[in-house]
């Protein structure tokens, strides 16, 4: 009887090759949702292990949208609007690889000693890129993304395959043959494949960088504050820096994005050129009319317990953010929750939390937004009373406010232009 | 090396290029189509004040011209303050009757602050209902004082003691909230005896009051409101 299972050296290059199909396509789906936002429009992403399942998440809750939206989703941010994004890359790689591995497959003797040695090394890129990421997602961003997942599974699979085939090449041809035959294996090809591998990666990037539309024109457009003065003390410190420009911004404690926001601005290096202060506004109907439900349970008491805290507000800010899903939860079974955590946390904000005053106060901050008619959505960033569209919050930051930082403070990018919805 | 091997790799090396490439001519090709057509994007609600159901014309208007003629609307604030018994019933042009039921649909809103008899001081019952209160603004633009007196003694000292009664709550105001913005938020009536008395009704309202309510002790009264109104 004909035997139909592949030589042994074909199978390691079976599983790499279906990794690095995989890798692809994953990481494929990852560049496309991070594609479709450079119409500066929201869109729903692909969130799923099993890429074209389900209808895109529009939540803006999803690991992915976390991973999406972090500063880590992207390099170069700052040379152009939303930068590269690393999955980008991932499609190179693993189109390389993919590559290497058919023409393994399809090579009547297998690959040679060289070729196998630069498909681990190969291999290894995408492997340890994904240790990196999946490292940040868990950790620092406490967010899990399925197509990450993806592609982190892809890039051991293919690094599986590579080892796998390397070790079947070493044992078909001898290890001490491989290692031996390697400076003269032949150098040329290995800087071929290298090259190779260079013009794999550099030219979607260059691609990419070249057409990215221009979002330098939008910056400054989406409107302005127009009764800038605190009368009633609502503005409140929120990352001090004497002599930097004037930002005001427009969050709410228990708000993800707005989290979200803060940790782009840390990572985009512009913080310290702004003299932030914050305007509270919780997305929470039991304080602020403006919004249909409660969206976020427990932030208006938590944005009393931030008024309260005055100068220290930041630390409330701070602690909000990192236990807002804890917060949220319990605030949504327990009306009580909120005051009791924040309470806990900050005993010495015991007799303002819930009084006339601060409650008054809190008013007072959605009437400073009322009066100077603001979107109402969160967050927002106001430079010099220019508001930062809500496109350039997310992905374009850095570009955006480097763009405005850029500019004199008096003339601050299309400051005199009307508002504009950009989304 | 096979002969399949190079075009394999352009073929493979073009799946990026091609596929970034075909997604940023895309996205370009919306943001013109959104440029071209400014107005397709979905609006963003903008911030605005509270405007509830019981707003209703009549009551818009009634408020619009109390409101103005009380110094409070529109003005640069050197308007005077308060609307005194005989200017509120020609402002409002209607009865009391009338005037009275365009606030009931505020019976979850509004509270009344009750005084002993021929007094204008707040005890510490009533200084903690004008806070509460107050402090229950919501998206509201004005808060409406509307200060009684009972039908006993001199219309004349009625008046005056309607009027001590509304800036008793004013000045508690004051001091409690220290807010610039009081005097343009704040409306001030004062009816004395002679327009708009409550009715027994009343007493099953908010208030700061003990259990025993009577119409001429609901009428020794300061009626607070915040008005969700825009107008």
């Amino acid at each position: 009887m004909y035997d139909r299972s592949p030589p042994p050296d074909r199978l390691p290059l079976i599983v790499l090759t279906v990794g690095a199909a995989l890798g692809l396509l994953f990481a494929s789906v990852s560049t496309y949702d991070f594609a479709q936002h450079l119409d500066r429009q929201v869109h729903g992403l692909h969130c799923s292990i099993i890429p074209g399942l389900g209808a895109p998440d529009a939540s803006g809750t999803s690991g992915c949208h976390v991973t999406l939206m972090s500063p880590y989703s992207s390099v170069l941010r700052s040379l152009f609007w939303g930068g590269l994004p690393v999955s980008l890359p991932g499609m190179s790689m693993f189109a390389f690889l993919l590559w290497r591995g058919a023409s393994g497959l399809l090579s009547p003797s297998g690959q040679d000693k060289g070729a196998a040695q630069s498909l681990l090394a190969a291999a290894t890129i995408p492997l340890l890129t994904s240790l990196g990421m999946g490292t940040l997602s868990l950790f620092v961003l406490d967010a899990l993304c399925k197509v990450c997942l993806g592609i982190y599974i892809s890039s051991l699979v293919s690094f599986i395959g590579a080892v796998w085939a390397y070790r079947a090449q070493g044992a078909r041809g001898g290890i001490e043959d491989a290692i031996g035959d390697l400076p003269s294996a032949a150098p040329s090809r290995a800087l071929g494949l290298l090259g190779a591998l260079v013009g794999f990666v550099a030219l979607p990037a260059a691609a990419w960088a070249a057409l990215v539309p221009d979002h330098g024109k939008y910056i400054g457009t989406c409107g302005k504050l127009t009764a800038t003065d605190d009368p009633k003390g609502v503005l409140l410190p929120l990352d001090p820096h004497p002599g930097g420009r004037a930002a005001i911004e427009v969050l709410d404690p228990l708000c993800p994005s707005c989290k979200g926001f803060e940790d782009r601005l840390l990572a985009s290096g512009h913080a310290g050129a702004l003299d932030r202060k914050v305007l509270l506004f919780p997305l929470d109907n039991s304080c602020n009319w403006m919004v249909g439900g409660t969206m976020h349970p427990g932030a208006c008491t938590i944005s009393e317990a931030v008024l309260c805290a005055k100068t220290d507000a930041k630390r409330v800010i701070d602690w909000a953010f990192v236990h807002q899903e804890q917060i949220r939860t319990e605030a949504a079974a327990d009306p009580e929750a909120a005051k009791r955590l924040v309470l806990q946390q900050f005993p010495e904000l015991k007799n303002c939390v819930g009084g006339a005053n601060v409650k008054a106060q809190l008013n007072q901050s959605l009437r400073w937004a009322v009066k100077n008619e603001l979107p109402v959505l969160t967050p927002q960033l106001y430079v010099d009373g220019v508001r930062l569209c809500d496109a350039d919050t997310d992905l374009g930051l850095d570009f955006a406010l480097g763009t405005i930082l850029s500019a004199p403070p008096s003339s601050p990018a299309g400051a005199a232009a009307p508002a504009r919805g950009d989304r | 090396m096979t002969r399949l091997e190079i075009p394999l790799g352009a073929l493979t090396g073009l799946v990026p290029v091609g596929l970034a490439a075909s997604w940023i001519l895309a996205a370009n090709g919306r943001l013109a189509e959104a440029e071209a057509a400014p107005g397709s994007q979905p609006a963003v609600a903008v911030a605005q004040a509270d405007e509830r159901g019981y707003c209703t014309p009549a009551l818009k208007a009634v408020l619009r011209r109390v409101l103005t003629s009380c110094g409070l609307v529109g003005a640069d604030g050197t308007g005077g303050r308060g609307c005194q018994p005989a200017n509120a019933k020609s402002v409002a042009t209607m009865e009391g009757e009338d005037f009275n039921a365009l606030f009931l649909p505020l019976a979850e809103r509004a509270a009344i602050v009750e005084f002993d008899k021929n007094d204008a001081t707040l005890d510490p019952q009533d200084a903690a209902m004008v806070e509460k209160v107050f402090a229950q603004r919501g998206g509201a633009s004005y808060f409406l004082v509307v200060a009684r007196a009972s039908p006993e003694g001199s219309a004349v000292h009625n008046s005056e003691l309607s009027e001590q009664r509304g800036r008793a709550v004013m000045d508690h105001l004051a001091k409690t909230f220290q807010d610039p913005e009081l005097e343009r938020e704040v409306g001030l009536l004062w009816l004395g005896e002679e327009y708009a008395q409550l009715d027994a009704d009343f007493c099953a309202w908010s208030r700061s009051g003990g259990a025993d309510c009577d119409p001429k002790a609901i009428n020794r009264s300061a009626f607070l409101a915040w008005i969700d109104c825009r107008i």
